[in-house]
């Protein structure tokens, strides 16, 4: 093993993109802070880092969200890998991938409804399912009435 | 303006997309509809302002197909 002493690793002038590993590199990729593994890429690409878990362990990213008003005019507060969401009907929604994910098996948080308006609201899987371009859900109320509400905040994990 | 997607689906019901800036600061509006919109379904684009905001009666909305001109998705 070698090793290099640097302060700083910089791209040359003009260059843009810095890569670091190539053909030669078949292991894992690791970066260390007080010479404990904080952040570590292994030879299949996965990312895995400390951050006060004790060890490094596999990060299973959110790989969109989207968090959107479903009342009066529905309106997209702000969101991360969703092209668009579709009004289908009341309570009825759909959230469009931008980048579609892999296979239907991904996870989906959700949180909604606003306790001064109407509270225990169900958000979950309606009976389109999943696809890979994006997720389609119901809002309904205890009594299992489809129903709008003013937040609705919906994560998905693959 | 901030747009809409408006599209009729095979059982008569009425779905409107709205897309997301993040999209729209890499896509055009017929970029997302074409991609959003059910292969197949014709589209039509209009101001946000025309949909009304009064969804009393949302799932009874309906749309003329003649009206539905600005394209079909993909």
């Amino acid at each position: 093993m070698s090793k290099i002493l640097v302060d700083t690793i910089d791209t040359r002038s003009g260059t843009t993109n810095l890569t670091i590993g190539g053909s030669n590199n078949t292991g894992s990729t690791t970066i260390k802070t007080n010479n404990t593994d904080a952040v570590t890429i292994d030879n299949s690409q996965n990312l895995k880092f400390n951050s006060g878990y004790g060890s490094v362990a596999t990060a299973y990213g959110c790989r969109a969200w989207v968090n959107f008003n479903g009342i009066g005019t529905v309106a997209i507060r702000d969101s991360g890998n969703v092209s668009s969401i579709t009004d289908n009907g009341t309570g009825d929604y759909t959230v469009n991938f931008t980048v579609s994910m892999p296979d239907i098996n991904y996870t989906t948080t959700y949180a909604g409804g606003q306790k001064s308006a109407t509270w225990g609201l169900y958000l979950g899987y309606s009976s389109y399912g999943s696809s890979t371009s994006g997720h389609r859900f119901h809002v309904t109320t205890p009594a299992d009435a489809t129903t709008d509400t003013s937040f609705c905040s919906l994560a998905f994990f693959r | 303006m901030d747009k809409r997607i408006i599209y009729k689906n095979t059982d008569g019901t009425i779905s409107i997309i709205i897309p997301t800036n993040e999209a729209l600061q890499t896509m055009t509006i017929e970029q997302i509809a074409n991609k959003d919109v059910p292969t197949g379904l014709s589209y039509k684009i209009v101001n946000a302002s025309e949909i009304s905001s009064d969804r009393t009666f949302r799932d009874a909305w309906t749309i003329a197909d003649n009206e539905l001109t600005d394209g079909v998705g993909d």
